[in-house]
C-alpha cells in the first residue's frame, strides 16, 4: 500500500486543538518541514508534545500552541530555545514540564494504551511540586502489615497525530535512521492514534538497505509519509544525501548532514528581536518548503560571498 | 563480572535448595543441561519460575527438585500435557506441588518490572478471566487519573535466572539470536544467573538483530554445546520433534520416567549432549 503525501495533504489531516507529538530531539533529527507547513497554516490551540527544540520555539512563534509538554526546550548549542522562552515570559502558553525519563514513561503508558505507568522518576523533586496535577500511586505489595512502596504515576501522553522525520523511507511508512541515535521517535509513533513520517529521502519497497536495527518506525504505525529533502534543516539530520544532505551535500555544504549551525545562530538571533524575526520569516517563512530550501541555499551563498 | 567456568561448578554455587529459579527460552534455547545438572546435584525446594514450562520442568518436577512452580502456559508443546507436572498436583507425586498461574503477558510484565527495579507491574491483562481468583498475587490497581481499574502484578526477582544461548566471549559478554523470548528480562531481574553457551569464541562478531548481555550483567558462563537438546539453538542445531513425541510415553508411567532419569540424566557417563538422545 502507497502511503505516500505532500506536505499539504499531512497537515490539512491535522486540527485545531490537537495533541500532536514530535519527534527527534532537542535540535537533532526534527520534522521542521512538516513543523514549518504548520507554521503557515491555519492551525492553532495546539498541545505540542516533544523532547522540544525549534518545533516547538517555530510553532509559539506563530501563535499555534496552547500547551507544551517537555522535559527541555533547547537548541543544543544554544541552551533555551529563544521564542519558546519569550512566550514563556509573556505567560502566552501554558506548560507541563516532565523529568526525561517520565517523560518516556508517559510515552510509553500511551504506546501500551495505559492510562498511566509507574515509575521512581521525579520523586522527592520539584517535578511534583510544578506539576501538582501529577499523581502518586502505591504498590499493592507492602511488606506484610505495611503500606506498600509510593512511586510516581505519570500519565499517558496519548498523541493525536504524531510526526517524526527519518533518514530514509519507503513508500509503506516503514521509516529508517542512520545516525547515531533512535531518540525516542519508535514511542511516538506507537504512542499516537495516526503517524506521519517525512524523510530526506524516499525508496520503493525493499529499497532500505543497512543493519535492521535500523528500522526504527514499522508501517504498521504509520498513516502517511512524505519526502521532504533537507527537511530536517537546520536541526541535524540528513544523512542521506538529496539537496538537504548527505556528504557534504548540505545548504553550506554541511558534511554529512550535521546541524546548520550557523543558520541557526542566524535564527536565535533573530528570534531575540520583533524587528529581527519579522525580516527573517519574510525571507525564510513566507514560501512552501521549496522556497525555504531556496532561500536557505541564498542565504549561504550570500554568507560565502560576503567572507571571500 | 561474569567467569566462565564448568557447568557442574556453577550450579554448585548458583543454585541452592529453596532457591526461586527462572529458567527460560521461549521454545528455542531451553536450558536442558543446566536443567540436568541440577537434578544431578539434588536440589530441594525450589520454586521454578518459567513462561512455558516444558519437559525441562518436568523432568525437575518429576525428581522431585520443586516446591512451587510460576507458570503462565504448561504442557509438551504440540504433543499434550506433561505427565509428571499432572502427577505432581494431582497426587503430589513424588512431591507437593504449588502452582501460581498467569498469563504470558502478566510474566513478561513482572519480569520487566523486576529489571527495571520497580515492585510491580501494570498492565491491562486478566480483567474477565479466572486468574485472579486462583492466583493471589494479581491484584487491581486503580489509575489515579481516570479511576480506571487494571491490573498489578508483583515483580519478578528470582534468585537464580539460568539461559542458554549460541555463544560468548571469554570475558563472559553473552549473544544469543533467533527467537528471543524473556532471557533479557529474566537475567536483569535476577540476584545471580548463569548462562550456557554453545561455544565460547575468543570475539563475538556483530550480528544484525542479536541480543547482547554484557558480562557485568551476568555472574556465571559455562560451555554446555547442545545443552538445549531436545530444542535448539538457531544456527547450532534444530529441534527433535521426536523426542517431544517420545516424552509422552516415557513421563506417562512413574517408572519408566525414573529409569529413563538414571540412564540419561543422573548416569554422569551421559554427557549433557547426549542426554535425551
Amino acid at each position: 500500500m502507497d502511503k505516500t503525501m505532500s506536505i499539504e495533504e499531512v497537515v490539512a489531516s491535522l486540527e485545531s486543538g490537537m495533541t500532536i507529538g514530535i519527534g527527534g530531539w532537542g535540535a537533532r533529527r526534527k520534522p521542521m518541514a512538516l513543523v514549518r507547513a504548520i507554521y503557515r497554516s491555519p492551525l492553532e490551540d495546539l498541545t505540542v508534545v516533544s523532547y522540544g527544540g525549534a518545533d516547538v520555539g517555530l510553532l509559539c512563534a506563530a501563535g499555534k500552541v496552547r500547551r507544551v509538554v517537555a522535559p527541555f526546550v533547547t537548541l543544543d548549542s544554544i541552551p533555551l530555545e529563544p521564542h519558546f522562552r519569550a512566550a514563556r515570559q509573556a505567560g502566552a502558553v501554558e506548560f507541563t514540564e516532565y523529568d526525561e525519563g517520565m517523560f518516556m514513561f508517559g510515552l510509553l503508558a500511551a504506546a501500551h494504551r495505559l492510562p498511566f505507568l509507574p515509575t521512581r522518576a521525579g520523586l522527592g523533586s520539584d517535578v511534583m511540586r510544578v506539576n501538582p496535577e501529577l499523581r502518586t500511586v502505591r504498590s499493592p505489595y507492602g511488606e506484610a502489615g505495611q503500606d506498600g512502596e509510593e512511586l510516581v504515576a505519570v500519565p499517558a501522553l496519548a498523541l493525536d497525530a504524531a510526526l517524526v522525520h527519518m533518514d530514509r523511507a519507503d513508500i509503506r511508512g516503514n521509516g529508517q535512521y542512520l545516525g547515531p541515535d533512535p531518540y525516542l521517535d519508535d514511542l511516538f509513533v506507537k504512542a499516537a492514534a495516526r503517524s506521519y513520517v517525512s524523510c530526506e529521502r524516499l525508496v520503493g519497497p525493499g529499497g532500505l538497505d543497512g543493519p535492521p536495527q535500523s528500522l526504527l518506525v514499522s508501517r504498521m504505525h504509520v498513516t502517511g509519509v512524505v519526502e521532504t529533502p533537507g527537511g530536517g534543516h537546520f536541526t541535524e539530520s540528513s544523512r542521506d544525501g538529496g539537496p538537504g544532505g548527505g556528504p557534504g551535500g548540505g545548504p553550506g555544504g554541511r558534511p554529512g548532514g550535521g546541524r546548520d549551525e550557523a543558520f541557526q545562530r542566524h535564527y536565535a538571533a533573530a528570534a531575540a528581536d520583533p524587528q529581527a524575526w519579522a525580516a527573517f520569516a519574510g525571507r525564510f517563512l513566507s514560501g512552501d518548503e521549496a522556497a525555504y530550501q531556496e532561500a536557505v541555499r541564498r542565504w549561504h551563498e550570500e554568507r560565502e560571498e560576503g567572507t571571500r | 563480572m561474569a567467569t566462565v567456568v564448568p557447568l557442574a561448578e556453577a550450579v554448585a554455587e548458583l543454585v541452592r535448595d529453596g532457591d526461586s529459579v527462572a529458567m527460560e527460552g521461549f521454545t528455542h534455547l531451553i536450558p536442558y543441561a543446566a536443567g540436568h545438572e541440577i537434578i544431578r546435584q539434588g536440589r530441594r525446594d525450589l520454586t521454578l519460575i518459567r513462561m512455558t514450562p516444558d519437559l525441562v520442568y518436568d523432568q525437575l518436577i518429576g525428581m522431585g527438585c520443586a516446591r512451587r512452580l510460576v507458570f503462565s502456559w504448561g504442557g509438551n508443546p504440540g504433543v499434550g500435557s506433561l505427565h509428571r507436572f499432572r502427577d505432581a498436583v494431582q497426587n503430589r507425586w513424588p512431591a507437593p506441588l504449588e502452582i501460581e498461574e498467569h498469563s504470558h503477558a502478566g510474566i513478561a510484565n513482572a519480569y520487566v518490572a523486576g529489571a527495571s527495579g520497580l515492585p510491580f507491574a501494570v498492565l491491562r491483562g486478566y480483567r474477565g478471566t479466572d486468574l485472579p481468583s486462583r492466583t493471589a498475587n494479581i491484584r487491581p490497581i486503580t489509575c489515579p487519573f481516570t479511576g480506571e481499574e487494571l491490573t498489578a502484578v508483583p515483580a519478578i526477582n528470582p534468585d537464580v535466572a539460568i539461559v542458554h544461548a549460541q555463544r560468548a566471549d571469554r570475558s563472559g559478554n553473552v549473544q544469543l539470536w533467533g527467537i528471543t523470548g524473556v532471557q533479557k528480562e529474566a537475567v536483569l531481574a535476577a540476584r545471580r544467573s548463569l548462562v550456557t553457551v554453545e561455544e565460547i569464541v575468543e570475539e563475538l562478531e556483530p550480528r544484525p538483530g542479536a541480543v547482547v548481555l554484557p558480562g557485568w550483567a551476568i555472574t556465571r558462563v559455562s560451555a554446555a554445546p547442545g545443552g538445549s537438546h531436545p530444542s535448539y539453538s538457531a544456527g547450532y542445531s534444530v529441534r527433535d520433534n521426536a523426542f517431544y513425541q517420545a516424552w509422552d510415553e516415557i513421563s506417562r508411567d512413574r517408572e519408566t520416567f525414573l529409569a529413563w532419569m538414571g540412564d540419561h540424566v543422573l548416569d554422569r557417563s551421559a554427557t549433557a549432549s547426549e542426554a535425551g538422545r
